[in-house]
């Protein structure tokens, strides 16, 4: 569905994707990841063309993306930035509504199929409660799963959503995830993410993109490629990978709590450049997959996809 | 967390989908054209086209000699009084100036101020005024003759919007850029200005001065012909800017990412924004806290989180009537210039405002 060729992007001086080629499955959930400043949020807003690439293609079922007109693109294609910036005094149902934007011109604003995209677009994300109220008065969960509607409002086969997680504690970014995997099983979508948490990607992901430096290091099914060599030769941290007790996904769990020496010893060159995410998260590692996986497993389909 | 059952999305769906509408707003139909109007933005145009009229009335009856309302619209129907002298002739050219000057400033406003993404953004604060203001000034000292006086400032003020564009460009015309750029072309020519002033007859500084403080005195139906025909012109690109102006408060990833081009949206919104002030500017001077005013207090009427084109059109054309009303009688028979009266209401209203955010954010 979604593919690059020899993709060069990058801002201003600094060349962040240097001839990446790509391919993307459709019907299924795309997870990236990688460490900070590796690219991959470059190359999502490059995909979702948010960035105009340097050299390269992107494909969108086989055409240039760039040839198409972006409106024809924006109902194929939904794409969540990072943070968007909110803005102030619209509300939620308003908000919702401008994802109807491709559709719609000067002259014709609105039309029934705009209402009904918009209410099964808060339905999906569980909004549609909220429809009167302004965005800026929300929550941050609340608020992601306005954005996520206003791209569901859309009604595009793929969608591509930047670090849609950040900022929500664990409760919310499992709600919003599982939104994401809803609407890959039960409505069809392509979806993309990037995300930061790779225990959270190998449990969602039916595709998993691993990348360091701007380039893909391995791509494919979670269970296939996420292994404890991995994640050493992409996040430069040694960690021991076993068998999630609840989806059976592969779940990452850091080699050592806090101390320095085995940490030094263990990744050397990696741990200078990336020194702050293992000591601070693996506290928090072990009490998350337990208690918040646990009330999921009745929910949660199965992984076997 | 909450898993939703698919069932009840469909039901919810099938319950709503014939008639669902956004929030406040209602479905405007003409033929195939089909237009979201906020309700209260309905009823607060009637309420100030009311007003308007109102004031135009009272603004043809007041002043030496009195005519009596009455009198005013029997004259206005064609009746054939014996106000006719006063009411068509001195008062009517005039009060319609001031009714399509505030007009354009409120438009020239809200575009200005929503690319700029600032409720502070005016046709002075981004150098359009200066602009006209230079070029008025070197064609009244150097005794280029009253007629030219107009033209020579639309040409200062589409050269300052020039000078915006190309400083602006290079960022897409991003908000704080566009700001910034109107900011630096602002002083350039009021400080272009200081220099040929001093250097003029004391005689002509002081007619420039009272050309740049904006008045409406001496002046009627041709300044009035000119602003509205502009107006006409681009009431397609109007019409446009009304439902393009809704995108210009979410960021420009957002808004590509819906299919739209922040980018040529904020050049044809500021464009046309910025050619509406020349063009008022140059006609009747810097008016300009209309421009500041009318676009913020419309927003505030019609609770929207933008300011409304018609609305601030309709304020600004109050506002300006009033104004000059004022300065025709406060201290008659001296007339007092409407730019001192406009000043004088958007002073207090820049501090109502600063207050205001200030309470808010503590």
């Amino acid at each position: 569905m979604l593919s690059t060729r020899d993709l060069v992007a990058g801002y201003d001086e600094r060349t962040v994707l240097d001839g990446l080629d790509l391919d993307l499955p459709a019907d299924a959930f795309t997870v990236i990841v990688g460490p900070n400043a590796c690219g991959k949020s470059t190359l999502l807003r490059t995909m979702a063309r948010l960035l105009t690439p340097r050299r390269g293609t992107v494909l969108l079922d086989g055409s240039a993306i760039r040839d198409l007109p972006t409106r024809e693109v924006a109902r194929r294609l939904g794409v969540l930035p990072q943070s968007p910036l909110v803005p102030e005094g619209v509300t939620v149902a308003d908000l919702v509504g401008r994802g109807r934007q491709p559709y719609q011109r000067w002259w014709r604003q609105w039309s029934a199929e705009d209402g009904a995209a918009v209410d099964q677009a808060m339905a999906l994300a569980d909004v549609a409660g909220l429809a009167d109220r302004p965005v800026d008065s929300l929550s941050g969960g609340q608020r992601q799963r306005v954005w996520i509607a206003m791209t569901l409002a859309q009604d595009t086969e793929a969608l591509l959503l930047d670090e849609p997680t950040t900022f929500l504690d664990l409760a919310h970014q499992v709600e919003v995830l599982d939104l994401l995997h809803r609407l890959r099983v039960e409505r069809g979508r392509t979806v993309v993410a990037v995300l930061h948490d790779l225990n959270q990607a190998a449990r969602y992901a039916d595709h998993l993109v691993a990348m360091r430096d701007g380039a893909v290091v391995a791509a494919g099914p979670p269970r296939e490629i996420l292994t404890a060599d991995l994640v050493r030769d992409v996040f430069g941290l040694a960690c021991v990978v076993v068998p999630c007790p609840v989806t059976g996904a592969p779940l990452v769990v850091p080699a050592h709590t806090g101390g320095t020496a085995l940490r030094g010893s263990a990744t050397p060159s990696a741990a200078a450049d990336d020194s702050d995410p293992s000591g601070a998260s693996v506290p928090d590692a072990r009490p998350a997959s337990g208690d918040a996986a646990t009330p999921l497993a009745g929910s949660y389909p199965s992984k076997g996809l | 967390m909450s898993i939703i059952d698919p069932s009840t999305i469909h039901a919810d769906v099938s319950t709503r989908t014939a008639g669902a509408r956004l929030p406040g707003r209602s479905l405007l139909r003409i033929g195939p054209v089909s237009l979201q109007v906020r309700r209260r933005a309905v009823l607060v145009a009637v309420a100030l086209t009311v007003l308007l009229l109102l004031a135009v009335v009272l603004s043809l009856s007041l002043g030496t000699p009195y005519v009596a309302p009455a009198d005013v619209l029997r004259a206005l129907s064609g009746a054939g009084t014996p106000y006719d002298l006063v009411v068509f002739d001195l008062r009517l050219p005039r009060i319609v100036l001031a009714a399509v000057a505030g007009a354009a400033f409120g438009v020239a406003g809200t575009l200005i101020q929503s690319v700029a993404r600032n409720p502070l953004a005016s046709p002075d604060v981004i150098g359009i005024t200066q602009g006209a203001g230079l070029a008025a000034t070197v064609a009244l000292t150097t005794g280029m003759g009253a007629v030219l006086v107009a033209p020579t400032a639309l040409v200062g003020g589409l050269l300052a919007a020039v000078l915006l564009f190309a400083l602006g460009a290079r960022h897409g015309l991003a908000a704080q850029r566009f700001v910034l750029a109107g900011v630096a072309v602002a002083f350039a020519f009021r400080a272009l200005t200081e220099v040929v002033m001093l250097s003029a007859d004391p005689i002509d500084g002081l007619r420039a001065q009272i050309w740049l403080i904006g008045t409406l005195a001496g002046k009627g139906w041709t300044e009035a012909a000119w602003i509205a025909g502009t107006l006409l012109v681009l009431l397609p690109v109007l019409a446009w800017a009304g439902w393009a102006l809704n995108s210009t408060a979410v960021d420009d990833d957002t808004a590509r990412g819906v299919g739209l081009r922040p980018v040529a949206r904020r050049i044809g919104l500021a464009g046309t924004g910025v050619l509406v002030a020349a063009m008022v500017t140059a006609q009747v001077g810097a008016v300009d806290f209309v421009a500041l005013v009318a676009p913020q207090v419309a927003r505030r009427l019609v609770r929207a989180e933008r300011p409304p084109l018609v609305c601030a059109a309709l304020l600004g054309a109050l506002l300006l009537v009033l104004a000059d009303l004022a300065g025709r009688r406060l201290i008659a028979p001296t007339q007092l210039p409407a730019g001192v009266l406009t000043a004088a209401i958007g002073g207090p209203y820049l501090i109502f405002l600063l207050l205001r955010g200030r309470r808010r954010s503590s």
